[in-house]
């Protein structure tokens, strides 16, 4: 089965969701990025400083304040200069307005429709009209401050190196105030309601969340630190060990390990890390929320954004009065031509890092890295998990559950509206069969046949070996006749899987799995003498086990009622209830063969489907039949 | 407000989204613009697109990939009329500010590494007018949203858009900014087409030229004037460069080669 979501514009830019699986098994998650590549990085050398600033921001319309914020951070700290009060206040009123705005949209357009099982926002209306009106008025709150801060709402100009050109004027400033106020109460009513829902929670598990860490030991969205949710820390200096960027091919947006594990960034991040430190209505929120499962969803972003929001909207009036008194400064000079440095503030989704080295007052190199960057790996990791453990309730179709995990790390904006298309392949056939057997009562007994010394022809013993180093109970070699015999006396009646290669007339390295009565005429193998001996011992071992012994009766019942279900694990193998004892609950597990000549290695074709059937048995091993 | 059966496509390639996004930001025009003609096509907005005969087709972005090439191409030959919005569509982006100065391919293995990507062809960037015929163009990083619905009512009345002809300077005058070249600052306002209403002066901040160039500019007399006031030919340079694109290197041939 390959689940497709095509088209999730606006991951900056184009990108879409990939996820191909066979039965239970997810085999490849692919989180492509299409959008074409502009280099901004790279456009940037030789640019002074402030021009910088400018060609930057434009990365991203959605985030273009956070890019101006983080690269001022980075390259005020570069030409050493420290910026007044007033500059730094208006830069987190600023800051705070990109960040309402965009939880905003998200939570009420993006993911409410998700939570309420409704196509879209328009379809929210009938139920959900007053929410989706505050949803407005706060945008539209948030567009505000970002205009009169910024002077556009998109690539605003205003912040520059060293402060700004305009400071807001009074009664701009108290106008928002006053709209905070307003907005406040019915935020906190918001943030109840998404509180209200009940989350999926099939796929949680533990992840490491980054944010950065506010000086002032408050909550809040710039630090020259991160905080990690291993309780380390480290300085924004340091921005590579964490984020290890890399390339992958089937992708124009570079991805981050930290210590090869992926981690979430975002709002969650944030409340998880700095939660504790909320105060007033957004604290009597997250202490009424938080809990355990934080750690674990990421679907809780939304309620992590609720917070913010109701956190955003509650700071405002104090910061707006303590702006206010301030005399506007003059625009703060570089003290050098020459510098180094990182800048990192919190984006609405998740920690974004601009680095530059400044030479003769030009830029000499810079780097950014973008939230969703470091977000894609474990988006990944999600939709792995969600895929592999999708409940029945779902119908087998992951498609809107890997959707609302993609939005609810609010990639970006549009990723809302695109279709996820899912196309389903056949698993390759020995699979399925092989499956049916694992799906038995009993686990199989394997049986590597092959003469280890003759290329191809060991890939019987070494698979066994491999089975074995896995910790696989039921695995014996060709010699070990006794210990299956034994094994049979102990355990009743269990599948057994001879593993040989064998001439079927498939491609080189194909997999074939066939009952063993039917082999004798099909089939070539090479070890026909020992599979008679095999069946021979095995009737008698089988007869030892005693008539009328539970073991045989339940077992009997498996292979003979075709209508009952748990035929079919016999049934799938056109095994079930022919009356050939010999050929009941035992298979050839074949791969054909390229050579058998002496010495010399398995080939490559072989030595892969060697690979694909003890990942195979491997994978049932740990997630179980 | 007149309906209309006109089919219109809005179509995102390589840049910020910043366009579309300006419309969808819209609130007060949005809903007239979806009731006057039928967007069949706005991927960030909705996801019920139709892909068929369009009357008008809106492009942002540029185009990088061989991908978005022949998508762009396809586009088109089911449009009556082309039409760019914002610089990247308009003139290729920042992302095109060294177009013809070569080494493309080198600052993409610097940022991507030595490795080739495999997914789509990738190139420098390049305006929508290389590859399809454009009707019209709608500049700005981004656009300005009352320039654009303004346009857009001339466009699907069967007019031409018809922006401004005259550079951010008047936008200025009208706002009574003072003049910051005055204040011996490097100011492209005289170089730049208007329709930002002169944002960054009024914010005392000197235009970047974000709505590209402006076409009866004198760029040889502001590049003197330039000189004169002490920048270096190379900043002045790189400074147009930034948002104008392919069409900025036209006009730099009037400077003359190693001026």
């Amino acid at each position: 089965m390959k689940i497709e979501i095509e088209a999730l514009a606006r991951v900056e830019g184009h990108g879409g969701i990939l996820v191909e699986m066979e039965g239970k098994k997810v085999k490849n998650v692919l989180f492509n990025v299409f959008e074409g590549p502009r280099l901004i990085e790279s456009l940037t050398i030789g640019k002074t400083p402030a021009e910088d600033v400018s060609l930057v921001c434009r990365v991203c319309a959605i985030c273009t304040l956070s890019h101006r914020y983080s690269a001022l951070r980075a390259l005020e700290k570069a030409l050493g200069i420290k910026v007044p009060p007033k500059t730094q206040l208006t830069r987190t009123l600023m800051h705070f307005g990109e960040m309402v705005e965009s939880h905003s949209l998200h939570i009420f357009f993006l993911s409410l429709p998700d939570l309420v099982n409704r196509p879209s926002a328009i379809a929210l209306l009938d139920d959900f009209k007053n929410e989706v009106a505050l949803a407005l008025k706060i945008k539209k709150f948030g567009n505000l401050i970002m205009t009169t801060t910024a002077d556009r709402m998109i690539h605003g100009e205003n912040p520059i190196i060293g402060g700004f050109g305009r400071f807001p004027s009074k009664e701009q400033l108290v106008d928002i105030k006053n709209l905070a106020e307003e907005l406040l109460p019915q935020a906190v009513k918001a943030a109840d309601l998404v509180g209200s829902f009940s989350l999926p929670n099939f796929f949680e598990s533990d992840t490491l969340y980054v944010a950065c860490n506010p000086e002032n030991g408050e909550f809040g969205f710039v630090g020259d630190t991160v905080l990690l949710s291993s309780k380390e820390e480290l300085s924004i200096e340091d921005y590579k060990k964490l984020t290890n960027e890399r390339v992958v091919p089937h992708s124009f947006a570079k991805r981050s390990l930290y210590k090869g594990k992926p981690f979430s960034v975002g709002a969650l991040a944030r409340v998880n890390l700095l939660g504790e430190r909320l105060t007033g209505e957004a604290g009597k929120c997250f202490r009424k929320y938080y809990g355990p499962r934080w750690k674990t969803n990421p679907l809780l972003n939304i309620m992590a954004q609720a917070i913010e929001m109701v956190y955003c909207l509650e700071e405002i009036p104090a910061l707006v009065d303590r702006i206010i008194p301030l005399q506007d400064p003059p625009v703060v000079s570089a003290t050098r031509s020459d510098g180094e440095a990182t800048g990192a503030v919190e984006a609405p989704r998740g920690t974004l890092y601009h680095h530059y080295r400044i030479k003769d007052g030009r830029i000499a190199e810079a780097d950014i890295i973008t939230p969703t960057a470091q977000n894609l790996d474990d988006i990944e990791r999600y939709f792995r998990l969600a895929a592999e453990n999708l409940p029945t309730s779902f119908n087998n179709d992951p498609t809107t559950i890997l959707e609302t995990i993609a939005r609810s790390y609010d990639p970006c904006l549009s990723c809302s509206a695109h279709l996820v298309e899912v196309k389903r392949t056949e698993m390759p056939d020995w699979k399925v069969k092989l499956s049916s057997v694992f799906e038995g009562s009993k686990r199989p007994v394997f049986v590597g046949l092959g003469n280890i010394d003759r290329a191809d022809d060991g890939l019987g013993i070494v698979i066994a070996q491999r089975l074995k180093t896995l910790g696989y109970q039921g695995v014996v070699a060709e010699d070990e006749w006794e210990k299956l015999v034994s094994h049979v006396s102990k355990e009743g009646e269990v599948p057994i899987v001879f593993v040989d290669a064998a001439d079927f007339g498939g491609e080189p390295g194909e997999v074939g799995i066939f009952p063993l009565s039917s082999v004798k005429a099909n089939h070539v193998t090479t070890h026909r003498a020992v599979l008679d001996f095999y069946g021979q011992i095995l009737n008698s071992a089988r007869k030892g086990v005693g008539d009328g012994n539970t073991n045989r009766n339940g077992s009997n019942k498996n292979r003979d009622g075709n209508g009952n279900t748990d035929s079919s694990r016999d049934g799938n193998c056109n095994d079930a209830g022919n009356g050939n004892s010999d050929g009941n609950g035992r298979y050839l597990l074949a791969i054909q063969p390229s050579s058998t000549e002496f010495s010399s290695e398995i080939s490559p074709a072989v030595s892969r489907a060697v690979d694909q059937v003890t990942e195979f048995v491997s994978d049932f091993l740990q997630n179980g039949a | 407000m007149r309906r209309t059966n006109l089919k219109v496509g809005i179509y995102e390639f390589t840049g910020c989204a910043g366009d579309a996004l300006t419309i969808l930001h819209s609130e007060d025009e949005l809903v007239d613009f979806f009731t006057v003609v039928n967007v069949s096509s706005f991927l960030m907005a909705k996801r019920d697109n139709v892909e068929e005969k369009l009357d008008v087709a809106l492009i942002e972005g540029s185009i990088t990939t061989e991908e978005q090439k022949e998508k762009l191409i396809e586009i088109a030959s089911r449009s009556k009329q082309v039409f760019a919005i914002g610089i990247c569509a308009c003139f290729g982006g920042i992302q095109s500010m060294k177009l013809g100065l070569g080494g493309w391919e080198d600052r993409f293995k610097k940022v991507y590494g030595q490795d080739k990507i495999p997914i789509g062809k990738a190139f420098e960037s390049r305006p929508i007018d290389d590859f399809v015929k454009v009707d019209g163009y709608i500049p700005g990083c981004p656009i300005d949203a009352q320039q654009f619905f303004r346009a857009f009512t001339r466009i699907i009345n069967g007019n031409n858009p018809e922006l401004y002809g005259f550079p951010v300077c008047m936008e200025c005058k009208w706002k009574e900014n003072q003049c910051l070249l005055v204040k011996d600052l490097l100011c492209l306002g005289p170089l730049t087409a208007a329709g930002c209403g002169g944002a960054c002066p009024t914010y005392n901040i000197p235009c970047f030229g974000c709505w590209g160039p402006y076409e009866e500019a004198n760029l040889l007399a502001q590049y003197h004037l330039l000189l004169e006031k002490g920048f270096k030919a190379e900043d002045i340079k790189g400074r147009v460069r930034n948002f104008g694109g392919k069409r900025i290197v036209e006009y730099l041939k009037q400077l003359g080669e190693g001026k």
